[in-house]
């Protein structure tokens, strides 16, 4: 991939602030028209990453490219390309939400007639309402709409459904579809799975400002791990132990007497399902379960190695 | 679409009640003290009382030459009660322009729009600068207005000089909050910064009143450069120049650290 091709490509991008190192380098290639998440617990470093990309904060060292351009000497040209939606979203409180968007818009790409008024009717917004009223919710829908209204080219959305309630969330989801249809690239941060595996293609996971997985959510989800359950008679009990302890990755074995003469086995394989099939099918089988995979327990994995990593570098 | 100048609108859309507010503060004072003069200063009673009060005092406030009308006007309002008035003002716009505004997180949203910092800085310093003309013109027209009735006889020439002299004052604890606003984001800071500018100057200047061993001091005192030679009544003398010459430079510093630093962090 080029760099002219991609939304966003990095290079070793890092950022200090004293001793304290927000992000040791990381690399990424977000392609355009691609709805990119990335993921990790609090102080990770996607808020870092995010404001980098704005020119809001400068990196210590690496290279940045957003929509082919520095975003250091890209300016406000290039700011009026992208939609911004912060984190932690802060507005001026005394004014009605129109007047605030219209003075955004005066600060951004060209709006055209009629965009703020459909997308507060879609988010069920009151645009006539002054700030200071709304609640976190609504003010939420303010910031979305703001970084929507002027159609940029690259959306940087950070925690983008903080406040909403799941209705919104399903029309904010909407609204990622369409403007990935529209061409738009989508780059969206969260500390929960949930909403990344809903709306993106890829993601990335990030601990202590290192990216520690790069993945695709099809991928994630065919290595991540699932729950099996077997119920066999008891006679076929240590057979059965046997059989499943020889299928790859799977995971610890534990036992439960049923109602009758029969045991569940119970527990985990990853991305083996047909080995796991093909190992019991010779048993009698009373029962079997193979449940969904389980993204968040796999993520949490992830976050699991951080916070042994973190320890280890106090 | 874009229309001129997005951000200054924006500043003075979100600050007129204040503008209204200081402008009231101001025709107050002007209009309790103003015509008080005849009364008070005009009859002799007033030399009386500057006699029996200790000179260090009437130095410091600067009520020496209070009994002329141009005095008057001069340690009354533009020394004193304006300069105080309006420096608050100054000081706390001065402080809203950048600081304020990034440590309650609105600053990071704007910045991430189609502005650069040069053209926000530019144009909130300029919203200031603007409602701090409009006080001072505001001073301006209540002075002319009352100086027949109130018998003051201040020379035209001497009240925009010294009228001059007033705005660069309290622009300076202005600027010096933009500017370190700038700096550092840091509401305190700048605070800290506009307002200790004035209350520098102020002392410096009291302290050089005192006597001829510390006149010196006037030296370094943007109080002193703007009134020390007496503008109201000698008209362009002193160095009001120099107040305008350093809060340029100061505009200057903090707009260099500015575009370079971390903003919200």
């Amino acid at each position: 991939m080029t760099e002219s091709s991609a939304a966003v490509t990095t290079r070793g991008l890092t950022k200090r602030y004293g001793s304290h190192t927000a992000l040791h380098g990381i690399d990424l290639d977000i392609p355009r028209g691609r709805v990119f998440g990335m993921i990790g617990p609090n102080g990770a470093g996607k808020t870092t990453t995010m404001r980098l990309l704005l020119d809001i904060i400068r990196p210590s060292a690496g290279e940045l490219h957003v929509l082919g351009e520095n975003p250091r000497t890209g300016g406000s040209s290039l700011r009026r390309r992208v939609g911004y939606l912060p984190g932690e979203l802060h507005l001026q409180a005394r004014v009605r939400g129109r007047d605030l968007l219209a003075h955004y818009a005066e600060i951004s790409g060209t709006v055209r007639r009629g965009t703020v008024e459909s997308l507060a009717d879609r988010l069920g917004l009151d645009l006539g309402r002054p700030v200071r009223s709304l609640s976190k919710g609504n003010k939420q829908k303010v910031g979305l709409i703001q970084a929507f209204m002027h159609e940029p080219e690259l959306l940087v959305l950070d925690e983008p459904t903080s406040g909403l309630d799941p209705l919104v969330q399903q029309e904010f989801h909407a609204m990622l579809r369409e403007a990935k249809a529209k061409g738009q690239t989508v780059f969206l941060s969260s500390h929960v799975l949930s909403e990344v595996q809903q709306t993106a293609d890829d993601i990335a996971i990030l601990r202590s400002g290192r990216i520690v997985k790069l993945s695709t959510v099809g991928a994630l989800r065919e290595t991540a791990v699932r729950h099996v359950r077997v119920v066999v008679a008891d006679a076929d009990v240590p057979a059965a132990r046997t059989a499943l302890a020889a299928v790859p990755g799977v995971g610890e074995i534990a036992e439960a007497g049923d109602a009758g003469a029969t045991r569940s086995l119970q527990t985990t394989i990853n991305s083996h399902v047909d080995a796991f099939v093909k190992a019991v099918a010779r048993f009698d089988l009373v029962d079997l379960t193979i449940e969904e995979p389980d993204l968040e327990e796999t993520v949490l994995g992830f976050y699991g190695t951080d916070e042994t990593a973190t320890e280890g570098e106090r | 679409m874009t229309r001129v100048l997005p951000l200054f609108r924006r500043n003075l859309a979100d600050t007129w009640r204040g503008l209204a507010g200081w402008t009231a503060g101001i025709l107050a004072a002007l209009f309790l003290y103003l015509p008080l003069y005849p009364s008070i200063a005009g009859n002799g009673q007033m030399q009386d009382i500057l006699e029996s009060l200790p000179p260090e005092l009437v130095q410091t406030l600067g009520y020496d030459d209070i009994t002329s009308g141009p005095g008057y006007a001069q340690a009354t309002f533009f020394g004193l009660i304006g300069f105080v008035l309006v420096t608050i003002a100054a000081v706390g716009w001065g402080t809203g322009a950048i600081a304020n505004d990034e440590e309650n997180g609105q600053l990071e949203l704007t910045l991430a729009h189609g502005v650069t910092r040069g053209r926000l800085y530019a144009e909130r310093t300029a919203a200031v600068l603007v409602k701090l003309l409009w006080l001072t013109l505001v001073a301006v027209a209540v002075v002319l207005v009352l100086n027949e009735p109130a018998e003051l006889e201040i020379p035209l020439d001497g009240l925009l000089a010294t009228a001059t002299a007033f705005f660069g004052l309290v622009s300076l604890g202005a600027v010096a909050a933009i500017a370190v606003g700038g700096m550092t984001g840091r509401r305190s800071w700048a605070l800290g910064a506009g307002a200790g500018i004035a209350v520098y100057g102020y002392a410096v200047n009291a302290l050089g009143n005192q006597n001829e061993d510390l006149a010196w001091l006037h030296d370094w005192s943007p109080y002193s450069w703007a009134y020390a030679e007496d503008p109201i009544s000698e008209g362009w003398v002193g160095l009001i120049w120099l107040i305008f010459a350093v809060a340029a430079a100061l505009l200057v510093i903090g707009w260099l650290v500015f575009r370079r630093r971390d903003v919200a962090v």
